[in-house]
């Protein structure tokens, strides 16, 4: 015989092992269904981990994208101290001034303030807008957010605290459905605001809502008509030439608003700035975070998979020492008989993989609905759940079926 | 032909069992010569060795002394999956409590054997109806063993004994779980298959049953007893 005819025969034999395997995993299906739902649990978290990882991880390119890699956010208060009662409004005009003025490479400050709810009308349409920003000229620039239609606010807007605004493109559709909002004006709160530009439409959730539901008007204006401090601003958004060396920016900035507050060497700040890196950094701590919880979720439940499978052959192997020592007498070889159980073994946790994926998948939408986690499914989920499954089979399968591969044929057969 | 050709031929035997601390002798030297096309029947009370002597015979088991010429060529040195290849290919097994595999049809429990040798699976298919309709059993194809009266559970048996063209085979009490009636079908079956051509080795303690081999071998106390 030569070795190619043996390698035909011997896979012939391992394929006709796979159909008693399938016979014999029916003839026992209440003890095929504990396995295959225990292992499709486990496989169900894993689906969950790996989507979720790669939903975490685009989620984060694309806040880093949004936010840009060539700005930073100041914030008035310290988000990591932050006492009890400590101010949040210690960014004021004069600093944004000095910035202007004094910071290195900084080509534009943008100081921000906000109020939420505020009740808009056009004709008989009513919208809430959950957030109205406050700013001075250069909002679109300051953001990489282009315009579809109109234009920016101006320094005359400013210096005028002109009645204008820029309107995001969920509230254009709500308001004037198809058609152009340039030049019409709204009522905020019974004052009228006329719209001068129109926000493409962005759709990224950054940081959790959505942002294409939000109006922008002059700071001055806001103030003025909101009757919030004129002092002070909540945010301020610095663009930088040569973002490679954000960290010496960052660096200037912060010494210089300090000097700015007259903070002592021992006091701590009292602004907080982001930059993409900081929010690369703390996605990823977030994304450690799921890893570890979710990772150590979906590795205690397929090894609970696994050894409900390993348990069960055990027992299965025994229950069937009859059958086992019949093959043997019938003259099949122990490697077959190996074959057959590892077969069984795979076969089940394969299945468990199928309906893992699917019962994966689906809580994954939930949780996305939910606004619980980010997910993304992708060939990758595919790819670990197969690999996952065969390993669980292999691992946990090979002890049984040894010890059925071993028995004496005579001994098994006597056995029943 | 004139003198038969030994097919099988044992030299002082010895099987020994260890109990914990005991050594039980089963087979105590046994030698014996089986020619081919012979029908002999290893006959002895329960605790005899028969069996133990079928299982050897059957390669199921391995002496613990002697030695066991098959076709002339000594099993001892034998590999495992060598011994598998032999039983697959040399002999067919009956066996007192039939031993079918509950979950599969009769078609499927007949072409089990076959599913380890090279046989393409149509070809088996084909075999294994063939022989079921020459045991009668051919409308009870795709029945389960639990579906079938115990004589037809035996016929099942004994045809899937015949799938791969044995030369040899041994039936250990194939009678032992069946009324008169039926016992006396198995029998003629039996004979039939020697007819044909093939060795039977038939193990059974009642020696009306022996009576239908030609020769007869009485098994004492772990050896042949001669007459």
């Amino acid at each position: 015989m030569t070795a190619w005819s043996r390698i035909a025969e011997t896979l012939r034999v391992a394929w006709r092992c796979a159909g008693m395997a399938r016979h014999a995993l029916w003839a026992a299906k209440t003890r095929s269904l504990f396995v295959v739902a225990g292992v499709a649990l486990g496989i169900a978290s894993l689906t969950i981990i790996v989507a979720a990882v790669d939903g975490a991880d685009r989620k984060a390119n694309e806040m880093v994208a949004l936010f840009g890699p060539d700005a930073a956010l100041v914030l008035g208060g310290n988000i990591q101290t932050r006492a009890v009662g400590q101010r949040t409004l210690t960014l004021s005009y004069e600093d944004a001034a000095a910035l202007r003025r004094s910071l290195p490479g900084a080509y534009l400050v943008v100081p921000m303030r906000s109020k939420s709810n505020v009740q808009v009308r056009y004709g008989g349409r009513v919208t809430q807008v959950p957030l109205v920003v406050g700013t001075t000229a250069g909002y679109a620039r300051a953001w990489d957010w282009p315009l579809s239609e109109g234009r920016d606010l101006s320094e005359q807007d400013l210096t005028h605290s002109a009645r204008v605004g820029l309107i995001g493109d969920t509230i254009a559709q709500e308001l004037f459905g198809q058609q152009s909002p340039i030049g019409r004006t709204v009522l905020m709160d019974r004052f009228p605001v006329q719209i001068v530009g129109r926000l493409s439409y962005r759709g990224v959730t950054g940081g959790g809502g959505p942002v294409d539901d939000r109006i922008i008007m002059p700071i001055t204006t806001l103030t003025k008509r909101f009757h919030l401090d004129r002092k002070y601003f909540r945010a301020l958004r610095i663009k930088f030439h040569h973002p490679e060396y954000m960290s010496e920016h960052v660096a200037n900035l912060r010494s210089l608003l300090r000097h700015l507050h007259g903070l002592r060497p021992e006091q701590e700040d009292d602004f907080t700035i982001l930059t993409a890196d900081e929010i690369l950094q703390f996605l990823s701590t977030f994304k450690g975070g799921l890893v570890l919880f979710l990772g150590v979720t979906a590795l205690v439940a397929m090894l609970v998979g696994g050894f409900v499978l390993a348990n069960l052959f055990y027992l299965g192997v025994d229950e069937r020492r009859a059958e086992i020592g019949l093959k043997m007498a019938l003259g099949a070889p122990r490697w077959a008989i190996l074959v057959q159980i590892l077969l069984e073994a795979v076969g089940l946790t394969l299945i468990g993989a199928i309906f893992g994926m699917f019962l994966g998948i689906a809580m994954g939408q939930l949780l996305a609905r939910l606004g619980v986690l980010e997910i993304l499914f992708s060939w990758k989920v595919f790819g670990f759940a197969l690999f996952a499954s065969l390993a669980i089979g292999l691992i946990f399968g090979l002890k049984p079926a040894r010890r059925a591969a071993s028995m004496a044929p005579i001994d098994a057969l006597k056995g029943s | 032909m004139s003198a038969k050709q030994p097919i099988i031929c044992l030299q002082d035997i010895e099987k020994t069992f260890l109990l914990g601390d005991l050594t039980i002798e089963v087979l105590k030297g046994v030698s014996l010569d089986i020619g081919a096309g012979e029908f002999v029947a290893l006959r002895g009370v329960s605790g005899s060795g028969k069996s133990t002597l079928m299982h050897i015979l059957g390669l199921l088991d391995r002496p613990t002394g002697g030695r066991y010429l098959l076709q002339g060529e000594d099993v001892a040195a034998l590999p495992d999956d060598r011994l598998s290849a032999l039983r697959n290919r040399l002999f067919g097994f009956i066996f007192q409590t039939f031993h079918l595999i509950p979950y599969l049809s009769a078609l499927d429990n007949v072409m089990l054997p076959g599913l380890y040798g090279a046989t393409p699976a149509r070809q088996l298919r084909r075999r294994a109806q063939e022989l079921l309709s020459q045991v009668g059993l051919a409308d009870r194809l795709h029945f389960r063993p639990g579906q079938l009266s115990g004589g037809q559970q035996q016929r099942v048996a004994m045809a899937r004994a015949l799938l791969n063209d044995p030369q040899v085979l041994l039936a250990d009490e194939p009678t032992g779980q069946l009324d008169s009636a039926t016992s006396t079908e198995i029998i003629a079956l039996l004979k039939t298959i020697h007819s044909q051509g093939r060795t039977v080795i038939l193990v059974t303690h009642d020696a009306a049953t022996a009576e239908s081999a030609e020769r007869e071998v009485l098994l004492h106390d772990g050896l042949v007893q001669n007459r």
